[in-house]
């Protein structure tokens, strides 16, 4: 059979109309709404870390200036009975945690409106104190876990067992095992988050709340209804109620902003097996064995000494060249294995 | 200074003081039109162009210092994104992708067979040929001509707008969108290239 090529370049009869070839060739692939809320939410983070918060203006309230102005007067006289009801000793509200380091930047704590103060590690974190971070700063909580905040995060204690997140970002490690009577919930615009013994991330603004599970399992109870999330989910409300959900990955730069905050490994005395998991959670990376006789020796090796403060990744090469084993990160996971 | 240019740069000191309207101005003008400008630059699916797009604008926020106004903001945002497109591109050819087959289950891989007739694999073909031609066309113009196209037919921007984002007035911005569309068809006609490719798509 022969073929006859066909001509693809003889120049065309009539001037070529160049906008339908245009309109149709320059037509970009569309996001949905629920892609464009999860970018926002990212980018508003980092703008929100990189601005001072102390500076964020709101036009809300900014709009509501002159009302408030006209209220004052008429609020001064509440004010001072209420002020006499904020007076009372901090001893009577009940502590919820302490304040273990703060990093670049100070902290400032206020009750109600008439108590601002500059807080510092060892400061203790009372029902009704509210968080104004300037840096980023870790919190012991006093059930067990640690909560850590990231710059410009303001966030209310309400009660003793629950914050509210006004906004920024934060990040709850409740280790497993750690059972609670009452487990801490996080308040944000779009709904409350209950954890089931759980690391999770949430960032709040004026648009979207979003939550990252890293281990175990949250509950989100928005206007929608609940929504049961489990590791590696990352769950988007927009303030218009639309929550969606997809998967993420539990380790890697987006959780870098944690680890700066990573509380101290007390490893004096204890088995390396344990210093190796607090590392694989602190990761979000899973613990792998190479062999039998790795895993034997990392239950059967105890620790000594004290933990330098360095990177997370660093202070385990350094632990383990006192052992015979060694790790490399291999698809998500922390591989340890005997020196041959 | 073009009048545009330093709207741009009072709108970059207003975010760099916190204020969350001038964030949401900067978000609502920019995000979308530079997912439609990455999407029209490479093949990835659209979960890999929203994460260039996140990374470029996440990079942006954090630099905002470095806008120094002498372009329009879309376009100082467009050059992270070629630069952050390129470094997944290089990220991509480094590493080998390896797709396990025993993955999902058997449902949701028949599931995924089925292909909404517009998105048929000739069609889809046809389309991304299409988009190709056109875009290699664009890159043979001089750059206003290029971003002028694009900015109407593929932003849907009205000439004002267009003419804030050249830096031009109202006038020469018409003259230059016809200068362009004739240049356009000149090198339209005039290059070669497959039936397919420079057909219109279905």
């Amino acid at each position: 059979m022969t073929e006859t090529p066909c001509s693809v370049s003889d120049p065309p009869a009539t001037p070529t109309d160049v906008e339908p070839l245009l309109s149709s060739g320059l037509a970009a692939r569309d996001s949905g709404p629920a892609a464009l809320e999860r970018i926002r939410a990212v980018v508003a983070q980092a703008w929100v870390a990189n601005s001072s918060q102390s500076q964020v203006v709101s036009h809300r309230s900014r709009g509501r200036l002159a009302l408030w102005r006209g209220l004052a007067i008429a609020a001064s006289v509440l004010a001072l009975a209420v002020t006499l009801f904020a007076v009372r000793p901090a001893a009577d509200r009940q502590m919820i945690g302490s304040l273990a380091r703060s990093v670049e930047g100070g902290t400032d704590t206020s009750q109600g409106y008439f108590s601002r103060r500059s807080v510092a590690a060892g400061d203790v974190l009372r029902v009704g104190d509210t968080l104004n971070v300037r840096g980023s700063l870790l919190v012991t909580l006093t059930q067990g876990g640690t909560l850590r905040l990231a710059k410009g995060t303001v966030i209310t204690v309400s009660t003793d067992s629950q914050i509210t997140l006004e906004h920024g970002l934060i990040y709850l490690d409740k280790p497993p095992g750690n059972s609670d009577v009452r487990p801490l919930r996080v308040g944000t615009r779009a709904g409350l988050i209950e954890h089931v013994g759980t690391e999770f991330e949430v960032m709040s603004d004026e648009h979207v709340v979003r939550i990252r599970v890293r281990e175990g399992q949250i509950r989100y109870s928005g206007v929608t209804g609940p929504v049961l999330a489990g590791a590696g989910t990352e769950v988007v409300a927009s303030a218009g109620g639309m929550v969606t959900q997809r998967s993420v990955l539990s380790y890697g730069s987006d959780w870098q902003w944690i680890a700066t905050l990573a509380p101290s490994f007390a490893v004096e005395g204890r088995p390396l097996m344990d210093y190796l998991q607090w590392v694989s959670r602190e990761l979000g990376r899973p613990l792998i064995f190479a062999d039998e006789q790795a895993r034997e020796s990392a239950h059967r090796t105890i620790l000594h000494g004290f933990a330098q403060d360095q990177a997370t990744l660093d202070a385990l090469a350094d632990v383990l060249s006192t052992t015979n084993l060694s790790f490399e990160l291999a698809e998500g996971a922390i591989r340890i294995h005997s020196n041959r | 200074m073009h009048r545009v240019y330093e709207e741009d740069r009072a709108l970059v000191a207003r975010m760099r003081a916190g204020d969350q309207r001038a964030f949401d101005e900067f978000f609502n003008a920019n995000a979308r039109r530079l997912l439609a400008f990455v999407s029209r630059r490479s093949t990835m699916d659209m979960a890999s162009v929203e994460d260039v797009v996140q990374n470029s604008l996440v990079k942006a926020v954090n630099h905002l210092g470095s806008y120094r106004a002498e372009a329009a903001l879309f376009t100082w945002l467009t050059e992270i994104c070629r630069h952050e497109l390129v470094d997944t591109h290089r990220k991509a050819v480094r590493r080998p992708t390896h797709v396990s087959i025993d993955e999902g289950t058997t449902a949701s891989v028949v599931a995924e067979l089925r292909i909404p007739a517009h998105m048929e694999p000739e069609s889809l073909l046809e389309t991304e040929l299409h988009a190709a031609a056109v875009m290699r066309t664009l890159q043979l113009l001089p750059q206003h001509y290029a971003r002028a196209l694009e900015a109407k037919y593929g932003d849907g921007l009205a000439v004002e707008a267009i003419a804030n984002l050249l830096g031009l007035s109202t006038a020469a911005t018409q003259s230059v969108l016809s200068r362009a569309r004739e240049a356009f068809r000149e090198h339209w006609e005039a290059t070669p290239a497959d039936a397919v490719a420079k057909g219109s798509p279905r």
